[in-house]
């Protein structure tokens, strides 16, 4: 297996996919820039808070083309030159499945991390009131990482499965916009939906006063029904998806 | 010449997949600011213009753009594979024809999207229970961001040229979309391609005028086009191709 994956990044060098997930995450900077480049003090106080409300309503659009273009990327390189048939001589498809998924997880794993690192900095350099809430980043960090690693497999499965990339990137697409909008859903709603596991998983709230036009952000309780039910999610997508690839004929 | 290069761009979208993200993909954001719409009434007063804001604040800035870069991306991507760049570079076809034609299906594409967005526009609007006839600026905005979004069509062309993958261009446009929301904040949203499109449709405002003249937008789309153009072509022009 150990090999298997060294064989999967060897095929990415100098394909520039980190490139791909850095700009996607310099584009989350940017934006991070712009919403609080007018903040005031009062606005300081929340702003641990804000970056965990913002940054999974960002991901909900982001994560899910990262993980498309990672999945499409390190599925079609096989595609092209029709590998998969003689990779499949060489060692169980199983293992191609997991190299592949280890592979495009660490991506996935990286852009989390990269996040995270990015909120932190900014915080402190902005200098945020109060101390630095480690459980609730950490937190943010392990739901992010999960879910990530869920829609990034449902991504592998399609790009494996279909020759032509554009239809799990279609399908990657619509995906994300849908769990953008199924935020302004009720949360059974929004568990329906594998790409709003962001919105489910947040830990921040917010309340909008209409009047004043005053944003208040509020912690949350985590919601552990909704990580069960990703879970059942991640076990038969993998379950499911691993079984077409090596059922399929390449 | 030119008619049977353009001929054989058509044969190639021909029964391709493509047209399942035509039809479904504007279909969302029609869906989602249709409900936006009917659940905020007593903020959004304008009935068709309010609706027309809530369309165009997804559209605009995330689906069109993707939808352009899907477009771009299937229409490089057969010459990406099996070798077929050098099929089509020792083809006796001027390589500024076989962009341009390549831009033209995009720029169909393009206009027939616009269309869509429009019927889908006025059906959501009767649907809603928007009372009153349907603007008559209405062809004019999607003229202008069929304009905006022909210029994002020729730069994911030239980024799909350039990056030999479907994904990854389609990516670059969705981020170029979400920076376009605070360059067009910033004011400069005419000297950025992705924010032409929102500029063009009066995204933020559809009673107001444009920020910028109509004169100087439509001069800012031909100089995007021609520089875009003119790097297409000479990439194509002094580099060999790789293939595969």
């Amino acid at each position: 297996m150990k090999r298997a994956v060294c064989m999967e990044f060897l095929k990415t060098r100098r394909r520039k996919l980190w490139l791909v997930v850095a700009v996607m995450i310099a584009v989350q900077l940017l934006w991070c820039t712009w919403s609080i480049s007018n903040w005031d003090a009062r606005d300081l106080t929340q702003g641990w808070m804000f970056f965990l409300y913002q940054f999974p309503m960002l991901n909900c659009i982001i994560m899910p083309v990262i993980a498309a273009v990672v999945a499409s990327r390190l599925s079609d390189v096989e595609h092209k030159g029709q590998i998969f048939k003689l990779l499949e001589t060489i060692m169980p498809s199983k293992r191609i499945f997991d190299a592949k998924f280890i592979c495009g997880g660490m991506y996935m794993i990286g852009a989390a991390m990269g996040q995270i690192s990015l909120m932190v900095i900014f915080g402190i350099a902005m200098k945020f009131t109060g101390p630095v809430p480690w459980f609730a980043l950490g937190s943010y960090l392990f739901f992010t990482v999960v879910i990530s690693l869920t829609i990034y497999l449902l991504q592998q499965v399609l790009s494996m499965l279909f020759i032509n990339q554009m239809i799990p990137m279609t399908i990657g697409l619509i995906g994300s916009f849908i769990g953008l909008f199924s935020m302004f859903f009720p949360q059974g709603i929004q568990k329906v939906v594998l790409w709003g596991y962001y919105g489910v998983l947040m830990l921040v709230g917010m309340n909008w006063d209409q009047n004043t036009r005053i944003v208040d952000f509020y912690w949350t309780s985590i919601d552990w029904s909704g990580f069960g039910v990703l879970l059942v999610f991640f076990v038969l997508i993998y379950g499911i998806g691993r079984i077409l690839f090596v059922k399929k004929e390449v | 010449m030119w008619m049977r290069v353009l001929k054989a761009e058509g044969l190639k979208l021909r029964r391709s997949p493509v047209w399942l993200a035509f039809f479904l993909i504007p279909i969302i954001p029609a869906f989602m600011g249709t409900f936006n719409y009917v659940n905020n009434l007593g903020i959004l007063k304008s009935q068709w213009y309010s609706l027309w804001t809530q369309h165009t604040l997804f559209t605009c800035y995330f689906f069109l753009p993707v939808l352009i870069g899907i477009y771009c991306s299937y229409l490089c991507r057969l010459e990406h594979s099996n070798h077929n760049w050098n099929a089509m570079m020792t083809a006796p076809v001027p390589i500024s024809q076989m962009f341009l034609a390549k831009l033209m299906m995009g720029a169909v594409m393009v206009v027939l999207t616009q269309i869509w967005i429009g019927v889908l526009f006025v059906a959501s609007g009767m649907l809603a229970g928007v009372t009153g006839p349907v603007p008559f600026e209405l062809p004019i905005w999607l003229l202008f961001g069929a304009m905006g979004g022909i210029v994002v069509c020729a730069l994911q062309l030239c980024i799909a040229l350039v990056i030999r993958s479907f994904a990854v261009p389609v990516g670059i446009a969705l981020m170029g979309g979400i920076l376009g929301i605070g360059i067009l904040a910033k004011g400069y949203g005419a000297w950025f391609p992705y924010t032409l499109i929102a500029l063009g449709m009066r995204a933020n405002n559809p009673a107001a005028d444009m920020v910028v003249s109509e004169v100087q937008f439509m001069a800012n789309c031909v100089l995007f086009l021609v520089v875009f153009s003119f790097f297409a072509i000479n990439w194509l022009s002094r580099r060999d191709v790789v293939t595969g």
